[in-house]
């Protein structure tokens, strides 16, 4: 191998050390009954459960709390969807400086903290719309910006590899209207970005936890966070399989799609 | 407002500060290397699927489940420190603590590096082929390349990454909750301190105002994020 | 200045795909050689090889009596034009021009002179300060061209550098491109797929298939004396006709009568091709012999020229004739007697 290469591969193998490691140590925390302290070199490969995990599963609070994150997911991941697809497809067509607009408010979600976030946002619909702050999906708007870095990166990707004009043209020409067009003629061909970016949603709304726990609701994170207490290992394990879920996921569908997310 | 940075909370914003322009430097260094070593090895066919797959997850990891992964690694009982320790080196005994400044920077870096990653990867696919083998073609050396060519065209990236490196940092509170267990020195973890425990404290006010002081902090950043990317659509088709 | 550049016998695999098969070529001080061939023909590989961004598995590549293959791609001395995204995008016009004399040190003061010459040598004064992406596809075209020269290289590589542009903006730069190579008298390797172009500026022209070269020569004599099928083909249209060779010299349109006179090819027998090329096909006239009868199916009008097709009666046979537009004075419909002229058609064994 020539010398170049070697020290990338290096780089590769050093960062996926440090990806590991603390991983791994979460792992062995949740899936092996020794304390650490009286771990050795003998007892190492004893003792390993997936115990702690089924205990987790079968609680009634897990799995309503699990319930719940799941279907804010699915929800955060359809309102992406409506909202952007239209969105970018005109603003590709029709005028590159609303891109650049998009392009720029889509990464002042990282920017601004979620307490602000949260903060303003309940200030504003406290009195007005008071079910909006009640009701757990009332924090599918705040998903939605969370994930917008990601997600519209994603799509991003998708739409600047499609000849849009001639895919809209041909289908204009043939007859179709606005609607079926996107949805026939344009989605279809970003499967993999629409793919990927739901998977992204996916891992924000499960990763989330801020925003949850300032508005008191009770999603899969919290969950876990509060579990901590009572059941540690369970909790931890849950969240590794979480972890490689989602990994797995975004992997594949970036497989599928090549290089879709970045 | 006067008060949310003079005197105690004022070592906070500098703390919170210095957190995040450490971790965005080191993160924006490793970050690119990363992100360089997988557009060079494209060959290898998963490498790149995984890398960025494994990012996405990573970059979003936050709050509990990261510091204890930490913890469980590298704290006074972690794993690593023990398994070191096998091997006579002795973290704790050379004074490193997890929920020290290096600590807390080394957990923010789970996040920062597959950040710049995730931000690096599409600028340096955009380095087009033909470039360099243009400047080849011209009499350039590699090091010329990446002088004149290659860094001037990646620059707004890396320079914008950055800026975002830092205000992610600074808004990172769930991570830095967990690690200090509520006692901590650092912005977020403060103004939440203060909101709620609105009636203890009396100072919900205080609170309001650090709020707004980090806003300001990550409106200049923002600001200097987009002139940075208006500079690069300058010539970008 | 200027060398020549040869190719011998330089073969290179992509795994198991050979992409360049005992390649062979000579360009000459002062001319332009195309490489011509479809998609996957090797044509753009050898001029990788050239460059020195691949590397050949056997076989020598020489500027002058040197061989270059030991040097690395920046030391070679060869200027290059790709297709497209050629120029620097974050520099203007000036700085593109002025590239390679930073890399070498030039003065500044000898830059500017140089950049000045250039830019009056492709007629783009007064763009000096725009942005690539501010100037036009040709545009940009010429500054990358100008940028190759700026350095004074021994030989230059254009790699289909029209391919990407409109069609009328293809023909002026074109032009341009064989003027500014006939007056720096630099040797060129020119690339393409489009053999209308590689006729029109070409002092030779290199005909390549599958990494193999088919045939070299001048484009009228590529043109007029294809000496293998796939030239006949590839280069101009051509009538593909199977035929029965009866006996050597004489042949006729399978399932139809009438013989007609064909070169003698030794060693083909029985059912074959012939192929010929339009404009040997005419209208007979009083004193014609051996005449087939047809009817015109189709008129291509093209201004000075006509193309007509014609079928064959009694047969599928369909035969394109093209002659100057006042000869072919006949309307769709019509039944006409026309003849081959054979003396330049080429005969070839039924599976090619």
């Amino acid at each position: 191998m020539k010398p170049g290469r070697l020290a990338w591969w290096l780089v590769i193998w050093v960062v996926g050390l440090f990806y590991l490691i603390p991983m791994l140590s979460m792992t062995r925390f949740a899936f092996q009954r020794i304390p650490v302290i009286k771990l050795s070199f003998n007892n190492v490969f004893s003792k390993w459960t997936i115990e702690p995990l089924l205990t987790t599963f079968s609680d009634s609070g897990f799995r309503s709390s699990a319930m719940l994150s799941i279907w804010l997911a699915i929800a955060t991941a359809v309102l992406t969807l409506l909202l952007l697809v239209p969105t970018m497809t005109i603003a590709h067509l029709r005028s590159p400086r609303m891109r650049r607009v998009i392009e720029i408010s889509a990464v002042l979600p990282f920017v601004v903290p979620a307490i602000a976030l949260v903060v303003g946002f309940a200030g504003a619909f406290r009195d007005t719309i008071p079910q909006l702050i009640r009701s757990p999906f009332g924090m599918v708007p705040l998903y939605v910006i969370t994930a917008l870095p990601f997600t519209h990166r994603t799509l991003e990707n998708g739409l600047a590899s499609l000849d849009l004009r001639t895919l809209i043209d041909a289908s204009r020409s043939l007859g179709a209207s606005w609607i079926r067009t996107v949805l026939f003629v344009i989605v279809p061909n970003m499967r993999a970005s629409i793919a990927t970016a739901s998977f992204l949603a996916l891992t924000v709304v499960l990763g989330e936890f801020t925003i949850a726990s300032l508005l008191l609701k009770n999603t899969l994170p919290l969950y876990l966070a509060y579990a901590q207490g009572q059941n540690p290992q369970g909790s931890f394990a849950v969240g590794l399989v979480l972890v490689v879920l989602s990994a797995g996921f975004v992997t594949a569908a970036n497989r599928f799609g090549k290089r879709v997310v970045s | 407002m006067v008060e949310a940075v003079t005197g105690q909370y004022r070592a906070s914003f500098i703390y919170s500060l210095e957190l995040s322009a450490v971790s965005a430097a080191i993160g924006l260094f490793i970050g690119s290397l990363v992100a360089i070593a997988i557009v060079r090895l494209e060959n290898v066919r998963v490498l790149r699927s995984l890398v960025v797959g494994y990012s996405s997850v990573a970059a979003n990891m936050g709050g509990i489940p990261l510091a204890f992964a930490f913890l469980s690694a590298f704290g006074m009982q972690g794993l690593a420190t023990r398994l070191l320790r096998e091997i006579n080196i002795d973290l704790i005994g050379w004074g490193f603590r997890i929920t020290d400044f290096w600590g807390i920077v080394l957990v923010y870096l789970y996040f920062q590096i597959p950040l710049m990653t995730l931000i690096l990867v599409p600028a340096i696919d955009g380095l087009r082929r033909t470039w360099h083998e243009v400047a080849q073609s011209l009499g350039a050396t590699a090091n010329q390349y990446w002088r004149f060519v290659a860094l001037p065209i990646l620059t707004p990236a890396l320079l914008g990454g950055f800026l975002l490196l830092i205000a992610n940092a600074f808004a990172a509170y769930a991570t830095a909750f967990a690690l200090s267990s509520g006692g901590s020195r650092l912005v977020p973890v403060q103004i939440r301190f203060f909101l709620q425990g609105e009636t203890i404290t009396g100072k919900t006010n205080l609170g309001y105002a650090m709020a707004a002081w980090m806003v300001l902090l990550t409106l200049v950043l923002v600001i200097g994020f987009q002139t940075l990317v208006r500079r690069s659509e300058r010539w970008r088709q | 200045m200027s060398g020549n550049l040869s190719f011998n016998d330089v073969t290179k695999k992509f795994g198991t795909t050979i992409a360049l098969d005992s390649f062979s070529v000579h360009v000459n001080e002062g001319e332009l050689v195309t490489l011509l061939g479809p998609s996957g023909c090797g044509k753009s590989t050898a001029l990788r090889v050239a460059a020195g961004f691949e590397a050949p598995d056997i076989g020598d590549v020489r500027l002058g009596t040197n061989s270059v293959l030991g040097l690395p791609a920046n030391k070679r001395g060869l200027g290059i034009v790709f297709q497209n995204y050629s120029l620097f995008p974050h520099l203007t016009v000036l700085e593109n021009l002025e590239f390679g004399m930073r890399v070498r040190r030039v003065s500044k003061l000898r830059r500017s002179a140089r950049v000045a010459e250039l830019l009056d040598l492709v007629r783009l004064v007064g763009l000096a300060e725009r942005f690539p992406h501010q100037l036009s596809g040709g545009q940009q075209q010429r500054v990358a061209l100008a940028r190759a020269l700026a350095v004074e290289p021994q030989a230059l590589l254009l790699d289909e550098p029209l391919s990407a542009l409109d069609a009328t903006v293809r023909l002026e730069v074109r032009e341009e491109i064989r003027r500014i190579q006939r007056d720096s008298g630099i040797a060129t390797l020119f690339v393409t797929h489009d053999q209308e172009e590689a006729m029109a500026i070409s002092d030779q022209v290199c005909v390549m298939n599958s990494g193999k070269v088919e045939q070299v020569g001048a484009p009228k004599t590529i043109y007029r004396f294809p000496s293998t099928p796939f030239v006949a083909r590839f280069v101009g249209r051509v009538n593909d006709l199977e035929v029965e060779i009866l006996k050597p010299g004489v042949a006729r349109l399978v399932g139809h009568a009438q013989e007609f006179t064909v070169p003698a090819t030794s060693g083909i027998r029985g059912v074959a091709r012939v192929l010929l090329r339009p404009e040997d096909v005419r209208i007979a006239s009083q004193d014609d012999t051996g005449t087939l009868k047809g009817i015109v199916k189709t008129l291509h009008f093209g201004g000075a020229t006509t193309a007509a097709e014609i079928s064959v009666l009694g047969t599928d046979h369909v035969v394109r004739m093209s002659d100057s537009t006042r000869a072919i004075n006949c309307e769709v419909g019509d039944n006409i007697e026309f003849v081959f002229d054979t003396e330049r058609c080429l005969v070839t064994a039924a599976t090619h």
